[in-house]
């Protein structure tokens, strides 16, 4: 057992025993040794179920909204990715700070689980894509850290540099050649929703995905009603974006969808300056608000 | 037993291409699923694919019939239904149950579905063995036969580099005569069967989950479920649908769609009483649905161990779990 | 021409016929009554009691509603507008070309509630499914004991079926109409109060009991009945789920393993016993 993995069942365990909260959210270990899902303890003894890994990938921060109308307190782990969910909800009103206890865990960074599967425990497994282009690897929010600020300095160490290569690719097509690229990946899609019901930014009550008898969407899975859905997802999602990269993991697909909201994040950059989402749970949204230097060259 | 060398399978599907519309699995646009074969498809006989073949007999939206609507009045037409015979090449033992599965479903209990009987008519069925599971397989904890089909008209056989062919309805006899000269006749022992790495006992389950409706074991498992239809749409087996409508002016289509119980539209009713409200109650009526309601309605359980859930669930809902947590409640 | 059940089962059973309304009675505020015929006058499929319809407006969508009564060349559906398909029903005129399918559902035991004296219990727009028992009672008099109905909605204006409740049935031989708000307003004469209590004040003694309204109405009678020593076999409901397709395929309107558009919607309270409380 890694020493990360011991500590997180210590302090579950504390937390849990001192009563600090009545549910820890954090990961174990699943079907196989690449797969390590979130896990529910609600009992000291259970703890040991714990584990951290380079394969605990689910961001926990999005179960904090079944527990929105709950009583009691719900902790959670948090990687840098995690607290940057768990900013954006609070600055959206969606979670309340007094309620969680954020448990943070600095992250070097996880692996690819499909490249595991196919590579074997014995491979040289890549860090996921979303990983390599972490910029905030260590938790922004936390009441605890595993670790401590020795574990900071090897997750600063461990940072590379964001790069938006993979947009500029697709930038560079021709506007046929895209929209063929776009098509070619939505019509694979099924609509199960995975992307959208992982997504810490999805946290409408009411999506408008699911509004099929008032007619927003069809219910038809077909090219049009496919790209309807992936642009509207998309620029929903566009400004809240973490970067945590869940959605394009829970596709059954495949289907790149990390390219579409970062090709958002790049236009937002380029449009209304640097920005980051869940850095600052206080600020403003660049979607959210008028600002009298907003590029208008539409109008 | 007739057999072909493995490289030489495409010389097989060409010259059944020419008569029939063939299926094979095969990778397209980035994922494997029965594809309409050609010279250049990218055949995929490794592993199973990702897509069931659910989808030729069920596909995700099918039109019905189309209508007219303006004022008062109203015109219905039906789309002719098709005629040609089709074979679908490869389909793993896991998947030949899904479709008998379904054939319960479609075309018993009183009534019979068109649609789907129709496209079941004029399909010829070669199954393809198994021999080395994939880490998500667990067929045989199902009582399914890897090397062994239900339902096949042709079973094929995975023999190494070799494929063999046995036909077992008279159609697959036809079949495997236009495909004789290409074929050659030799004595072959079955290639064992590797270990499965995954397995679930359903031994008594159905009876035992008869007394488990109200059990706290669903509340923990349904809490990491994020209610996405993964699981029911990659699943060779789910088959719940919803109709719907597509309107352009005066011209509509009634189509029919793969829905799934984990959506809240499933069962909300207008006026806006949810009989399954939450995660819980959605989470325990998929469970239940495979596990005890259809063996209880159609004598065989709705899983075939394929693993493709187990596989693609973003949080790792795992069926075999689920059931050793049934057994041990 | 009309279909039998039989015969349904051999045409595409998804695709509905074409009808179109030949009459529409506004019961309350909220609820129509509408008949519909076929094209050539007929009646669109010959129900049983109890049995269900799916009647649409194609480009609107398609519900499942209980068949209330049949006339010879047409068969009744009482509707309240709740939702997008019932809004836009409500919205329709006498001519109306309409999609129809069916009959769905096992309907009521017929058979059985002859000879018997039956208690028919119905809250608001709950009287539907059971109108067809009682118009079936109604038409083959000598079949069936005494009928006693006992009916209650919020208010006068909400009662539905009046021209039943007030004229017709009341001549019927042997049959006892009771009917009852929930609250006391101007113009009303008659009964106020909850139908479990009226139920229970009234204490007719029948054979068989049909019921059906909202589920708190059922939830309140249950215990009346019970103490009134009914067996479970005769206390009789109809259940509704959310249906699509109407011939036990889609899913959506499983309890348990039964499907309420094949195997429903009317269950005994000995049959309920055994599915999970899930509707």
């Amino acid at each position: 057992m890694s020493e990360i993995t011991k500590k997180i069942q210590e302090i579950a365990r504390e937390i849990l025993e001192k009563g600090e909260a009545e549910i820890v959210i954090g990961w174990e270990k699943g079907t196989f040794w690449y797969l390590s899902p979130p896990a529910f303890i609600d009992k000291p003894e259970d703890t040991q179920r714990l584990v951290w890994d380079e394969f605990c990938h689910n961001n926990l921060s999005k179960y904090l909204l079944d527990y929105k109308n709950h009583e009691g307190k719900v902790a959670i782990f948090v990687k840098g990715c995690d607290s940057r969910a768990f900013n954006r909800l609070l600055q959206d009103k969606q979670v309340d700070r007094e309620k969680v206890v954020l448990i943070g865990i600095p992250c070097t960074g996880l692996k690819d689980q499909d490249k595991a599967k196919s590579l074997g425990p014995n491979g040289d497994i890549p860090k996921a894509q979303k990983c390599m282009e972490c910029k905030y690897p260590t938790p922004l929010v936390y009441d605890y850290l595993i670790g401590g600020e020795e574990a900071l300095n090897e997750v600063a160490a461990t940072k590379e540099a964001p790069d938006f290569s993979d947009v500029k690719a697709v930038e560079e097509m021709t506007p046929d050649e895209r929209y063929d690229f776009w098509t070619k990946q939505y019509d694979r899609c099924l609509r199960c929703y995975a992307c959208r019901n992982v997504c810490p930014a999805c946290s409408c009550r009411e999506c408008i995905f699911d509004q099929t008898r008032i007619g927003w969407i069809g219910k038809a899975n077909n090219s049009s009603e496919n790209q309807f859905f992936a642009l509207t997802r998309a620029m929903h999602v566009a400004g809240r974006c973490v970067e945590c990269g869940e959605c394009e993991r829970a596709c059954p697909m495949d289907i790149p969808i990390m390219l579409l909201n970062k090709k958002l994040i790049k236009d937002i950059n380029e449009l209304f300056g640097k920005y980051d989402a869940g850095i600052d749970p206080e600020g403003k949204l660049p979607l959210g608000h008028f600002d009298k230097n907003d590029p208008e060259e539409f109008m | 037993m007739k057999t072909i060398a493995k490289a030489k399978l495409p010389l097989v599907l060409e010259l059944l291409a020419k008569e029939y519309k063939v299926l094979v699995p095969a990778k397209f646009e980035g994922v494997t699923r029965f594809t309409p074969y050609q010279q250049d498809v990218e055949l995929a006989l490794e592993e199973n694919v990702i897509m069931p073949p659910k989808d030729i007999f069920f596909p995700q939206t099918e039109k019905m019939y189309k209508f007219k609507a303006k004022d008062k009045s109203l015109e219905i037409e039906e789309y002719p239904l098709e005629d040609a015979m089709q074979i679908i090449f490869g389909i793993r033992s896991c998947d030949m149950k899904s479709i008998d599965c379904l054939d319960q479903v479609f075309l018993t209990k009183s009534y019979v579905d068109p649609y789907y009987k129709n496209k079941r008519d004029r399909s010829i069925l070669v199954a393809l063995s198994c021999i080395e599971p994939m880490d998500s397989c667990f067929c045989t904890s199902m009582g399914i036969d890897p090397q062994k089909a239900v339902g096949a008209d042709i079973q094929a056989y995975d023999l190494g580099d070799k494929i063999g062919f046995e036909a077992i309805s008279d159609v697959g006899k036809e079949i495997l005569e236009k495909i004789s000269s290409l074929l050659t006749e030799e004595e072959v022992t079955l290639p064992a069967v590797g270990e499965f790495n995954l397995n679930a006992d359903v031994e008594g389950v159905p009876e035992k989950l008869k007394e488990m409706f109200d059990h706290p074991i669903w509340d923990d498992i349904s809490r990491k479920c994020l209610n996405c239809s993964a699981c029911a749409y990659v699943c060779p087996t789910c088959h719940c649908f919803d109709i719907a409508n597509e309107v352009r002016g005066e011209d509509g289509v009634k189509i029919r769609c793969w829905d799934c119980c984990m959506f809240d539209e499933y069962t909300m009713m207008a006026g806006g009483h949810q009989p399954r409200p939450g995660k819980k109650e959605r989470v325990r009526n998929r469970f239940l649905h495979k596990l005890r309601y259809f063996p209880e309605r159609y004598d065989m359980l709705l899983c075939t161990g394929c693993g493709r859930c187990v596989v693609k669930c973003p949080v790792n809902m795992d069926i075999t779990s689920i059931i050793r947590q049934i057994k041990n409640a | 021409m009309a279909v039998t059940a039989e015969q349904v089962k051999t045409i595409n059973p998804l695709v509905p016929i074409k009808g179109k309304v030949i009459k529409i009675v506004q019961e309350t505020p909220d609820v129509k009554t509408f008949h519909i015929s076929t094209m050539d006058d007929q009646k669109p499929f010959d129900p049983m009691p109890g049995q269900l319809g799916m009647l649409s407006l194609p480009a609107v969508g398609e519900g499942m509603f209980s068949i209330t009564n049949k006339g010879e060349n047409h068969i009744e559906m009482a509707i309240k507008a709740v939702g997008q398909l019932t809004n836009a029903l409500h919205e329709i005129e006498v001519g109306q070309e309409v999609g129809i399918r069916g009959p769905y559902g096992n309907g009521f035991p017929v058979d059985y509630c002859k000879g018997k004296d039956i208690l028919f219990i119905g809250g608001g727009i709950g009287l539907a499914p059971v109108r067809s028992l009682i118009m079936h009672c109604i038409k083959n008099r000598d079949e069936f004991g005494k009928l006693t109905v006992v009916y209650g909605a919020r208010s006068k204006a909400d009662l539905c079926f009046k021209e039943d409740l007030f004229e017709n049935w009341p001549q019927v031989p042997n049959m006892d109409v009771f009917v009852t708000i929930d609250r006391e307003e101007e113009g009303w004469d008659g009964h106020v109060g909850f139908v479990p209590a009226y139920v229970e004040e009234l204490a007719p003694k029948p054979q068989v009991t049909i019921l059906c309204g909202p589920p708190i109405m059922i939830k309140f009678t249950l215990p009346t009945l019970q103490k009134m020593n009914f067996a479970d076999n005769d206390i009789i409901t109809t259940l509704e789920m959310r249906m699509k397709c109407g011939i036990g395929k889609c899913g959506r309107c499983n309890i348990g393993s039964c499907y309420v558009c094949l195997d429903g919607p009317v269950f005994t309270m000995e049959q309920l016993k055994d599915l999970p409380p899930e509707y």
